[in-house]
């Protein structure tokens, strides 16, 4: 009968395998592949030890190993604090834990550390695969715990059981997810080392560094447009200027000034939209030329690009007004102009040479420098290609009159060389072109083989203007997309194909379904709490009236739960339901019925106590008695039962 | 809508054994149960005179048995004897080779001529000499023993006791059924005037009629608790035999066709509780065990009504 | 210090939620109001560990680290209302005690019930510092628990607070009652060790045979044995019978002696309740014997019988010596 203070018993140790497995195996990627091999080994050691019923290890043993598991993770990251040495450990604790299960606290233990390695998985993803994963992951471990307590049943009804108090949980879940004051981390430090390896466009550009983002379908943002989609050669994302330029690579200026506003003022129609922006590691957030607004936490650099107080490590959404044909840096200040002139002292004499001939003949008539620029790329009929050659120290030199084969940052830096060699300031722009429209959702899609380079000059009188020297040789880039603009027969990425239309189409379901979970569960922030409660009719929430909608909201959920839970199940007899209305009327009347007592006699004993209705006691009683002790019950007894008794009034 | 057959032959025996009609009802129930009775009380306060009646009435013959100390199986049995005429073994049937059976003290026989009873009311028949005679039906006994250890008795095991379905006292009448009961004319002659009221083969149909009174699936559930209860609590030193709830329901059924229902209430079960858990339930305190009466309401009050 | 007024307050604090003064009525039914739940200690720990995990996905910005902090929360939630499912409403019901000696384990057994269409699962009993037993009540049934309380002194032994709790079904929380059943175990005296032989030569021992009645009162009949005297034999049964077993009369007083354990027959020097032992260690072998025996006490005599009715009741006597009427 006792079963108390047991140890853990054959099953609960099968569970908490189970559990163990289900939390490291969605993390094998994230930990070191001799992590996975070493878990791996001590699983099976556990599964062994419990198939043949074997002692445990030595706790020494153990404790050997916990050091070395420690000392390895410390070798292959050099620290044990941060994200992924603290998954590894935990995966080490837990693959250790699971050799030395004793009694049922150490179970308990194991359950709680493979909730924590659920949300070790979400800090590497948090995709709709993740999420069910963990689910699944979570369902297994409440089942151990379950197990820990009660080992005897089967293990589906565990489960069911497990999935049944989950589903209990449920309400509570979407109530405090909803309405759970949120705060906008990080709490504390940095975390460094969250998105260290993600895909996008760096500080600087070299032949070459978009030409490999072009491989990547990753997604770097996502706009919806509140108005009409404008047309696709105006979808020009401003990402990181460059205007310094050291003979092979453009980099962003080294001090930026920051305008605290718009230094500009629109002209025509402005477009209004929404980015969600995927983590990038860096600064800067993307606009449509030119950014009318600024999103909020963020600044305008001196070259008209919207910056972050911090790195982007979240996804991350604003509201943004463009102006597509707004007139900015009339009068910009000289020593921006002289950085958009500077050149370094020697390399590609040919460009310069050609650039010095256009200064002579046209002096500082920077549109016709321009045109003449322009002309320039036509003639020499460059191509554009995913796969350049590679080329020497006179790049510019080299791709216009030598190989004439180029990616869009070698078109941007060749022609805005050309510029400067002809005394028109002029700079890079990186960012992306183009995108997608996803027909499900209407959500433009910009992913990184949509980044592009181009190049802005600046024209006395029209201020900073946008060229795109691709567009020169390949305008379908521009119109179309990527994928049009380059030859046949070069590798492109999966999604950037045109053909096999079904699987496009199941693309952009899948992305829309993506789409919808990143902007309402996963771009769930303060921000969006706050606009939701406002539509709710919760103006101004503060945490204060939060706290009071969640705590009415949580205990009425839980109200309705324990009458659930507390409901009885028990079938009552309606004729006993109606006899026990009955006594209590009498009950008023100080003729109290026993439990034990039956009808007959209590109605004899009532009748003397209240003669007046002895008649009435009686037939209700005899009705009573035959309804629930009779042979064939009839339908009709106990409608009249229960009129008698409604009309019974002592 | 009582039975009128059965309501004359309690009038008729209420006439002879004045203010008793309690026992006689249950003793009544019990016949129609198909069960035996056993009468715990002190000589003279009519037992043999309810046995009488019963048979009489009835429409049943009668024998009776005095029960002493040098008895013999045989002869309560009968036995085969010797004929010279046909040269062969005769059997006489004994005294048990009636309807009715009055066994008179049957504590004071030994256990040996007590089992050779108690196995006839069981069996309903008799194996004497390698041959089983089967006894007349209906079959009827009605024990009597002494209430106290008095000296020289055999007092009945329990499991035997278990035989009879039910176990009621007379006791004294009242002092006004007294007075009537000297006043009136002779016992004897009373019932030597009665007629039967009902032919055997009737009261076999009755017994038949009892079998079939209907218990619901509440009034079950009810003798269950009841039992339930006997069997958990401290006051009783073990609980009521599936058996004993057997008999609490047969006793109860015929209880209700008495009263003319052919469902049994909760009232019925309560009202013949005493006489079926009085030979069957012991309390674990022995200065209990002298109040049946008590001791089966504190039972019945101590469970509720499913 | 602490410990003891921890124990203080922790008996004052049964005492209120007990609601009735012991013992109670049967059957006593755990209401809602007198069913506690708190978290175990592994409740407190899943709670810390959902704070950390909170922190963590505040930190990071994890939405579905806040859905999985909110889920499991929510699971806590759900546990409560499980493991207090899992108690209320069950029926306590006091059930047997058999007598048992000073010195062994008393062993109450305690009837629960299940009133409710689904099982209850996991439930622990225990009394004080005894070990807890643990008890599975099936839907619409009962169960008898069994509780050992140790019997250090004869006489009656109420049975001690139950405590009554359940973990099930997580381990999260832990809801627990109390309850005081009506329930007193009678409690022996122990038998002495080292007792003195059967005190058969008393001076009552010889010619008073049982109730007084001469030796050659004839008071049944039983199967002839061998060793039977040939005088005893009922030859007149034999004849009535046909090709019956010879039958053997039997005499009241046949066997002649009658044992009297006698609580004068012991010295002065023994005190009472090493005087009740020996007494307790004779009946226990005079039974063993299969001998009749009588029983004095200053204020009970028992006459002369042999059975377990006989020994029960002398070591009821020796239980209840000078406790009044019980």
């Amino acid at each position: 009968m006792a079963r108390i203070n047991r140890p853990v018993s054959r099953r609960q140790a099968w569970w908490l395998l189970a559990t163990a497995l289900a939390a490291c195996l969605p993390l094998a990627p994230q930990v070191p592949p001799w992590l996975s091999v070493a878990a791996g080994m001590a699983f099976s050691w556990r599964a062994v030890l419990t198939w043949r019923q074997w002692r445990l290890p030595p706790r020494w043993l153990l404790v050997l190993l916990v050091i070395a598991g420690t000392a390895g993770v410390f070798l292959q990251y050099r620290t044990i604090v941060g994200r992924t040495p603290g998954i590894a450990l935990l995966v080490v604790f837990l693959a250790l834990k699971l050799l030395e299960l004793r009694a049922a606290r150490d179970a308990v233990a194991t359950a709680l550390l493979c909730y924590f390695l659920v949300l070790g998985q979400f800090l590497f993803t948090q995709t709709i695969p993740t999420a069910l994963l963990a689910c699944l992951t979570v369902l297994i471990t409440t089942a151990t715990l379950l197990a820990a307590s009660d080992d005897r049943p089967q293990p589906q009804r565990q489960l069911r059981r497990a999935g049944l108090m989950l589903a209990q949980a449920l309400p509570f879940m979407l109530l405090l997810f909803v309405l759970f004051p949120r705060v906008q981390g990080p709490l504390w430090g940095i975390p460094q080392d969250r998105f260290s390896a993600v895909s996008g466009l760096s500080d600087s550009m070299s032949p070459g560094s978009i030409a490999q983002l072009s491989q990547s379908d990753a997604i770097a943002f996502r706009v919806q447009f509140k108005g009409p989609l404008p047309p696709q050669s105006q979808l020009y994302w401003r990402g990181p200027v460059m205007p310094a330029f050291d003979g092979r690579s453009w980099r962003v200026a080294q001090t930026l000034g920051a305008y605290p506003e718009v230094p500009y003022t629109g002209l025509g129609a402005a477009v209004d939209y929404e980015v969600t922006l995927e983590p990038h590691g860096k600064f800067w957030l993307f606009a449509l030329e030119l950014p009318a607004t600024l999103p909020p936490d963020s600044t305008l650099t001196n070259d008209y690009q919207p910056i972050a107080r911090q790195v982007v490590r979240n996804r991350i959404r604003y509201a943004q007004r463009a102006w597509p044909e707004a007139i900015a840096g009339v009068n910009e200040a000289p020593s921006i102009l002289r950085s958009a002139l500077a050149l370094p002292k020697d390399g590609n004499p040919r460009m310069r040479a050609i650039g010095a001939a256009w200064s002579a003949q046209y002096g500082t008539d920077g549109a016709a420098i321009l045109a003449a620029a322009e002309n320039l790329f036509s003639q020499q009929l460059l191509i554009y290609t995913l796969n350049p050659p590679l080329l020497g120290p006179d790049i510019v030199d080299e791709f216009l009159f030598d190989t004439k084969r180029g990616f869009c940052e070698h078109f941007a830096a060749a022609f805005v060389f050309a510029l400067r060699a002809g005394g028109v300031p002029a700079r890079v722009v990186a960012g992306y072109q183009g995108g997608e429209v996803n027909p499900v959702d209407g959500y433009l899609v910009v992913r990184q083989y949509d980044a592009h380079a181009w190049a802005e000059a600046w024209i006395a009188g029209r201020g900073w203007v946008r060229i795109d020297p691709t567009a020169i040789s390949a305008p379908s880039r521009i119109n179309s997309n990527f994928s049009a603009a380059v030859p046949a027969g070069e590798a492109l990425p999966f999604l950037a194909r045109g053909d096999l239309a079904w699987l496009k189409e199941l693309r952009y379901r899948l992305d829309a379904v993506t789409n919808g979970w990143n902007q309402r569960v996963l771009g769930y922030n303060p921000q969006r709490q706050r606009d939701l409660l406002a539509s709710l009719g919760l103006n101004e929430p503060d945490w204060r009236s939060m706290t009071a909608v969640l705590s009415v909201l949580c205990g009425g959920v839980m109200l309705g739960l324990t009458g659930w839970i507390l409901r009885n199940r028990l079938r009552v007899d309606p004729a006993l339901t109606a006899w026990r209305r009955f006594a209590v009327r009498l009950a008023k009347r100080g003729i109290a019925w026993q439990v034990w007592e039956g009808p007959l006699a209590f109605a004899e004993r009532a009748a003397r106590q209240a003669p007046a209705h002895a008649a009435d006691i009686r037939e209700i009683a005899a009705l009573y008695a035959r309804l629930r002790y009779g042979a064939a019950p009839q339908a009709a007894d106990l409608t009249q039962l229960k009129t008698k008794i409604a009309a019974f009034n002592p | 809508m009582r039975l009128p057959e059965l309501e004359a032959i309690q009038a008729d025996i209420n006439r002879i054994i004045l203010g008793k009609e309690r026992p006689v009802c249950l003793s009544l129930a019990c016949l129609l149960a198909c069960g035996h009775l056993l009468i715990e009380d002190l000589p003279g306060v009519g037992k043999t005179t309810l046995a009488h009646v019963l048979a009489r009435v009835l429409g049943l013959n009668f024998q009776r048995i005095q029960f002493t100390s040098d008895m013999l199986p045989a002869d309560i049995l009968g036995v085969s004897i010797f004929d010279r005429d046909s040269g062969a073994f005769h059997f006489h049937p004994g005294p048990v080779f009636s309807q009715v059976v009055l066994a008179d003290e049957i504590n004071r026989a030994t256990p040996k001529a007590q089992s050779a009873l108690l196995e006839a009311m069981e069996e309903r028949q008799v194996t004497a000499e390698g041959k089983t005679r089967a006894l007349p039906e209906p079959f009827f006994v009605i024990a009597t023993q002494n209430p106290t250890h008095q000296i020289g008795t055999f007092p009945l095991p329990e499991s035997q006791l278990d035989r009879f379905l039910l176990k009621i006292e007379l006791g004294y009448p009242d002092p006004a059924a007294e007075r009537e009961l000297l006043a009136g004319a002779d016992r004897r002659q009373m019932v030597a005037s009665l007629t039967p009221r009902i032919t055997s083969q009737r009261l076999v149909q009755l017994q038949e009629l009892a079998r079939q009174v209907h218990a619901s699936p509440a009034l079950i559930d009810y003798v269950q608790a009841l039992a339930a209860h006997t069997r958990t609590a401290a006051r009783w030193q073990a609980g009521l035999s599936p058996r004993a709830c057997l008999a609490l329901l047969a006793v109860a059924r015929a209880w209700a066709l008495l009263d003319g229902r052919h469902h049994v209430l909760p009232e019925d079960v309560q009202a013949v509780l005493p006489g079926v858990i009085s030979h069957r339930l012991r309390p674990t305190d022995d200065t209990a065990r002298t109040d049946v009466e008590a001791v089966a309401a504190a039972l019945i009050e101590a469970v509720p009504l499913p | 210090m602490l410990a003891s007024l921890r124990h203080r307050l922790h008996e004052a604090f049964v005492r209120w939620a007990l609601h009735v003064r012991p013992p109670e009525p049967a059957p006593i039914v755990l209401t809602q109001r007198r069913v506690y739940v708190l978290p175990t200690p592994a409740g407190l720990a899943y709670a810390m560990a959902l704070g950390v995990i909170l922190l963590g996905a505040m930190n990071y910005n994890l939405s579905l680290g806040h859905a999985l902090v909110f889920l499991l929360a929510g699971l806590g939630i759900v546990a409560i209302l499980h493991t207090f499912r899992n108690l209320v409403l069950v029926a306590i019901r006091p059930g047997r005690c058999e007598p048992v000696f000073a010195g062994s384990l008393a062993q109450f057994d305690v009837v629960l019930e299940n009133r409710r269409p689904d099982a209850r699962t996991c439930l622990r009993l225990f009394m004080a510092d005894e070990t807890p037993i643990e008890v599975d009540i099936g839907p619409h049934a009962s169960t008898v628990a069994t509780l050992d309380a140790p019997a250090h002194k004869r006489g009656w032994l109420p049975m001690p607070r139950l405590t009554i709790e359940t973990t099930w079904p997580l381990g999260l929380v832990r809801a627990w009652s109390y309850a005081v059943p009506d329930l007193d175990c009678l409690i022996y005296p122990k038998p002495a060790a080292k007792a003195p032989p059967l005190p058969w030569s008393g001076e009552s021992a010889r010619g008073a045979s049982r109730d007084g009645r001469g030796a050659d009162d004839f008071s049944g009949l039983r199967n002839h044995q061998v060793a039977d005297p040939p005088r005893h034999v009922a030859w007149k049964a034999v004849a009535r019978q046909q090709d019956g077993p010879l039958l053997t009369k039997l005499f009241e007083g046949a066997a002649a002696q009658q044992l009297w354990l006698d609580w004068d027959a012991l010295p002065d020097a023994i005190d009472t309740e090493q005087r009740l032992s020996i007494l307790a260690r004779w009946i226990l072998d005079a039974d063993a014997a299969g001998l009749a025996w009588g029983l004095r006490l200053p204020a009970v005599r028992l006459v002369p019988d042999n059975g377990p009715a006989q020994v029960s009741a002398g070591l009821r006597a020796l239980a209840l010596h000078d406790h009044g009427a019980h």
